[in-house]
């Protein structure tokens, strides 16, 4: 019933939106946009009433029924909420009409003449999600006998990563809309200008959004699919991927349009390209054409949703073919070595991969209609192929910054990146001589620290002439932040994204793994780790059979304690799910799988030594600073008199560079 | 620090680390077991969908993994090994498609996509330079923070750097103008 109200209320907000912003009716705009409000309570009202069917186990309701049992803790709820795709795209609705409504109430104070047409498309698009809901798959659905039991939730889902990768991840695919509805509303209007800044905004919060949700199912993947693994190239992940390789273009261009009003154009493709990857995701989510571990919630709404992402696909570059004319920007740029054209090659470099994503996840398709036969196109092919594209995304990460807008000179170029290459070549000595040797591994290595180095000899430098102000260290470094935020957050994001490239590269390259089969008291020993089997302990449960392992672990004379490696066994599902037993440490984890159970009491344990993986969750929370430092709104710029300088004091300010750093490290 | 960035030395230590590079890079042998793990790694577990038979804790894997290893003991051949697979399961089993054949467009599309991509790049910024350059908007904070400017040139100077970006602009921009007239 809600539902059904929700979507009244949504067409009728599309429709008012529309229509007010096209005969600039100012009354029936805000009409509009209080009927866009409306809906959240609407939906709230409505989840609410799912999560209370499920709390009293109604399994009169057959999406409780499917989705949970009697047997199920209650914390589960909150996973059984979203463990179909009846429930999910409910959520989906309410994290779309929430994002909506905050959209465009900070939008109707920031880009009034945008925001009109913006919210149109939001409530169009939120539409088609509560018409699926309330026609096509609606959670409220009722059976004519309530069964004595439900069937109970997926087993893979009942862990802690589940809790907030799947929402965060839905929310940033159906987040890309909000970007997009801007995109649509300067297109629409033609003010290229007044959507800009929404348009960041939003671009960096989906992205942020959809960056957490990446690494978030990492997390999951590695600690619970029991493969020691983060990342598998399944199309599932890569559809989620893909969204975020195009939001990543996008925030990076969209800065060249804020500072030199360059592009306008290419900014709203990005976007477009990035709403419609979303829409390609979410028909995959929602029972697409290929296998996938992420198989639940599966159905032949596939179709619907590949309908839906064909019209608003082609509907928004249709529009963009016929209206471009109006977004013409008369200028140009100034030189091919510019920041300008930099981040036009990062563009080239993340679409690059994104295209190659692409092309893995649908030839699969394009081989099966035309030749009739299976292909699989798995991890390796991604690896080999835009390895050396992330390589190079990385290497111009490092660059690019010290590229100046407008026009840059190859001397002063030179001079700004010496010291980042003699740090990254130093780098790499040193790990030649530690007997790091793969030649890939040491370029992946040499290229981060060429990054790291060139990101911190710009904090330093700022840093440093803050203290000349006479700012001591700690302030001047914080205000340094403070005055240009954009660009220190991203400073800050891209340390992220090298934590992340340091984790993949140190466990791709020198990850090791071993199967082992135990006796009760019997050691392994995997390079200096001894791993001790003592005992198996099986506590049967109503729904599964769970078997905690017990090991123990030393490295040389030292105790490392006693781990617990565990499994469960779901005989309604015929599957099993594990925990590993993870010590991780900045420099390597020790992964512990327990696997089977031998007869004799034994045991198969799968052991992986992961180099460097504790930084990929570090990457995370820095990822997350500095979005939000490069959100923060821009202090209104104060005109403060300049201090006199003192020019030419040879003799008392200019002490050895050297010394100047050593002095800067308290 | 400042010694260090001489003109030539850069060049120099480049060219020697790249000589101490190639002498030192070597891949290390691996055991049968790492052998083993590589081609498991290209191997799709027939009924479990998307995990290859390293991944999978299925039967089948299982099994598989079983034939793989003892393949390798034999001292059967990476090809010879994936082909036997092929042979039971068809195409699909591969983790990567081959380079023969139809699939063979798997692997040409990207670098193919990539050049035009390029091309297309290096066209586009020819075309860009030829009209008019940017307005600078003034409103926006400048890259550098005006008031800290001459202190970080100070500071720049002191390091060995040349005096910064800003002041250049104003010099070369009649160049290119010049040029957008011809």
């Amino acid at each position: 019933m809600a539902v059904h109200l929700a979507l009244a209320v949504a067409i009728y907000s599309a429709a008012g939106s529309g229509l007010g912003a096209w005969k600039r009716h100012q009354p029936l705009m805000e009409s509009a946009r209080y009927a866009a409000y409306l809906i959240v309570p609407v939906l709230a009202l409505a989840t609410a009433s799912l999560v209370y069917s499920f709390l009293q186990r109604d399994f009169q309701v057959r999406y409780v029924s499917q989705h949970s049992n009697l047997a199920m803790e209650p914390w589960l709820t909150w996973v059984a909420f979203y463990a179909g795709n009846e429930g999910s795209l409910l959520y989906i609705a309410l994290a779309l009409s929430l994002l909506s409504a905050i959209a465009i109430r900070v939008g109707t104070a920031q880009s009034p003449r945008v925001t009109p047409p913006a919210s149109a498309v939001l409530m169009l698009v939120l539409s088609f999600f509560l018409a699926v809901i309330a026609f096509l798959a609606s959670p409220f659905v009722r059976l004519p006998v309530a069964p004595p039991d439900g069937q109970g939730i997926n087993p893979l889902l009942t862990h802690p990563g589940m809790f907030i990768h799947p929402p965060v991840m839905m929310a940033g695919l159906v987040g890309v809309t909000v970007p997009f509805a801007f995109a649509m509303g300067a297109l629409l209007t033609g003010r290229t200008k007044e959507w800009i800044d929404a348009g960041r905004m939003w671009g960096l919060i989906v992205w942020a959004i959809l960056g957490s949700g990446l690494l978030l199912g990492a997390w999951w993947a590695y600690t619970i699919l029991g493969w020691g693994g983060y990342w598998g190239w399944d199309p599932i992940e890569n559809v989620g991927f893909m969204p975020f390789l195009a939001l990543t273009a996008f925030v990076h261009t969209v800065m060249v349009q804020k500072r030199r009003g360059i592009f306008p154009r290419w900014n709203i493709v990005l976007v477009f390209i990035a709403f419609s990857l979303s829409l390609l995701g979410m028909f995959f989510n929602r029972g697409g054409p290929v296998p996938s571990v992420h198989s639940f919630g599966q159905s032949t709404l596939g179709w619907v949703f590949l309908g839906f992402m064909g019209i608003g696909t082609s509907v928004s570059f249709a529009l963009f073919f016929t209206l471009q004319h109006r977004l013409e920007s008369p200028q140009g740029l100034e030189s091919p070595l510019s920041r300008e054209a930099a981040f036009l090659l990062n563009n080239l470099l993340l679409l690059g991969v994104a295209f190659v994503t692409l092309w893995g996840v649908v030839f699969p398709l394009i081989s099966q209609i035309f030749q009739g036969r299976e292909v699989t196109v798995g991890a390796p092919f991604y690896n080999q192929i835009n390895g050396p594209l992330f390589l190079m995304l990385i290497l111009l990460m490092g660059v690019g910054p010290y590229v100046p807008w407008r026009k840059a000179s190859w001397g002063n170029m030179k001079r700004s990146l010496s010291i980042p290459t003699l740090f990254s070549v130093a780098v790499t000595l040193v790990l030649l001589s530690i007997g790091i040797t793969r030649p890939l591994a040491l370029l992946a290595f040499g290229i981060s620290a060429f990054v790291v180095a060139g990101i911190f000899q710009e904090w330093l430098r700022g840093a440093i002439s803050r203290h000349r102000q006479g700012e001591n260290y700690l302030t001047g470094f914080a205000k340094l932040i403070a005055s240009n935020r954009p660009r220190y957050g991203g400073y800050t994001v891209h340390l992220a994204i090298v934590l992340v490239a340091l984790a993949v590269a140190g466990s791709s390259f020198y990850g090791i793994q071993r199967d082992v089969v135990l006796m009760p008291g019997e050691k392994a020993t995997i390079q200096d780790y001894s791993i001790q089997y003592i005992s198996t302990a099986v506590t049967p449960m109503t729904d599964r059979t769970e078997y905690q392992a017990m090991v123990r672990i030393s490295r040389g004379d030292n105790s490392l304690g006693t781990f617990y490696p565990w499994r469960a066994f779901y005989p309604d599902f015929r599957m099993s799910a594990t925990r590993a037993a993870i010590r991780s440490t900045p420099i390597e984890d020790l992964y512990i799988i327990p696997s089977e159970s031998t007869e004799g009491g034994g045991a198969v344990f799968r052991v992986l030594i992961n180099p460097l993986v504790w930084w990929m969750w570090i990457a995370g929370p820095v990822l997350i600073l500095g979005t939000l430092v490069s959100l923060w709104p821009q202090a209104r710029p104060k005109i403060i008199p300049l201090p006199s300088i003192p020019t030419a004091e040879p003799a008392e300010t200019s002490p050895d560079p050297e010394q100047l750093q050593r002095s800067s490290q308290p | 620090m400042t010694f260090l960035i001489n003109r030539r030395l850069i060049p120099t230590a480049l060219l020697a680390f790249a000589f101490i590079l190639t002498g030192c890079v070597s891949e290390k042998p691996s055991t049968l077991e790492e052998q083993a793990q590589n081609i498991e790694r290209l191997l799709i577990c027939p009924v479990c969908p998307g995990e290859t038979i390293d991944q999978s804790q299925n039967e089948l894997a299982k099994q598989m993994r079983a034939i793989v290893q003892e393949k390798v003991a034999q001292g059967e051949s990476k090809d010879q090994i994936l082909q036997f697979f092929v042979d039971r399961y068809g195409q699909g089993v591969l983790a990567e498609p081959s380079r023969r054949g139809f699939t063979l467009l798997v692997w040409l599309a990207p670098p193919v996509a990539v050049a035009i991509a390029v091309v297309l790049l290096v066209l586009f910024i020819r075309h860009a330079l030829r009209t008019r350059p940017g307005y600078a908007d003034t409103s926006m904070n400048e890259d550098e923070d005006t008031e800290l400017k001459p202190f970080l040139s100070q500071v720049d100077r002191e390091a060995g750097f040349s005096p910064l970006r800003g002041s250049e602009s104003s010099g070369r921009r009649s160049e290119s103008e010049k040029r957008s007239d011809g």
